[in-house]
């Protein structure tokens, strides 16, 4: 079996194959941060693309003392973001919390809107999102989360600890909120 | 791990989202037709201290040994010219003309104190009755 470092070699060298190798693991991953960022799947889709071209052409860049997932979210979160201010420039603000076009909104089972990734969505801001999504659906640790935001170690930890807080009040609030309605 | 740590990670897991196999050609022919970007040089790795004095150690070699060749072969190359006086070059100044325009106002103011002189000693000693 072929190594990660291996693969990353072969794909250096201009291995396209190696690369699609390496990056199969992560694809349907990064899909779904893309989802929860983008205003359309279509637009998670490209996005992506974006992301793996990106990946494959300036890996010679990538420092192997990352973990390569850490890497691929960094330049995932750029493309992200550049998608984001063009959605803003060209789609109308209402249009991208609309239920019916809201790619996370689509990608949820319609038994399942009470998804707190949604609730996290609305209550923080796009980068402590992303530090919650690497850390919680991720499993990042904090340094790698900081790398991959280009933020500093104590940045991440305090904006994981607000945006615990804010989600943990979502998650209480509603439970309250249905006992008393239950 | 706690309730809401678990609670994310379930909640991201039910977010379903599929790479279709028309994203997966898209992605498979952009990455062929995709180059890797030329390789950018590498930065220089740091060098130990001995490396930096031994070059600079040879680039002051280096530097003595240029100016001893060059001064070497100027003396041996070129024959020194006969010492000239710099005085003999020197054109032989006037002074003369440029002396007597200077000084001869004060000759004639000291004539003029002079007879005045004179005729005041003269009235003195025709008041005394000398």
């Amino acid at each position: 079996m072929t190594s990660e470092l291996q693969l990353i070699d072969a794909a250096k060298a201009g291995s396209a194959d190696a690369f699609s190798d390496l990056v199969r693991g992560y694809r349907e991953r990064l899909l779904r941060f893309l989802v929860t960022r983008c205003a359309s799947v279509a637009d998670a889709e490209d996005a992506l693309q974006e992301t793996l071209i990106n990946a494959y052409r300036y890996l010679d860049s990538y420092d192997p003392r990352w973990r390569f997932s850490t890497w691929l979210y960094r330049i995932a979160i750029r493309n992200a973001g550049k998608l984001h201010v063009a959605d803003v420039r060209f789609v109308d603000e209402a249009d991208l919390r609309d239920e019916e076009n809201d790619p996370l909104l689509q990608c949820i089972a319609a038994a399942e809107k009470e998804n707190l990734w949604v609730a996290a969505r609305r209550l923080l801001n796009d980068d402590v999102f992303a530090a919650m999504w690497l850390r919680y659906a991720e499993d990042m640790s904090v340094n790698d989360i900081s790398r991959a935001l280009d933020r500093s170690v104590s940045w991440t930890k305090v904006n994981l600890m607000r945006g615990r807080r804010a989600l943990d009040a979502e998650l209480n609030g509603a439970a309250e909120q249905s006992e008393a309605y239950g | 791990m706690d309730k809401l740590a678990n609670r994310l990670r379930r909640d991201a897991e039910r977010i379903n989202v599929t790479v279709s196999d028309e994203l997966d050609h898209r992605i498979e022919a952009s990455l062929r037709a995709a180059a890797p970007a030329e390789q950018r040089p590498q930065a220089p790795r740091a060098r130990p201290p001995l490396f930096w004095w031994a070059s600079t150690l040879t680039g002051i070699a280096a530097a003595l040994a240029v100016i001893a060749i060059v001064n070497f072969q100027n003396q041996r190359d070129e024959p020194v010219p006969p010492a000239v006086p710099v005085a003999e070059l020197q054109p032989p100044i006037v002074l003369r003309m440029e002396a007597a325009m200077l000084t001869a106002p004060l000759e004639e103011e000291l004539e003029n104190l002079q007879s005045d002189l004179k005729k005041a000693e003269e009235k003195v000693r025709r008041d005394i009755g000398l």
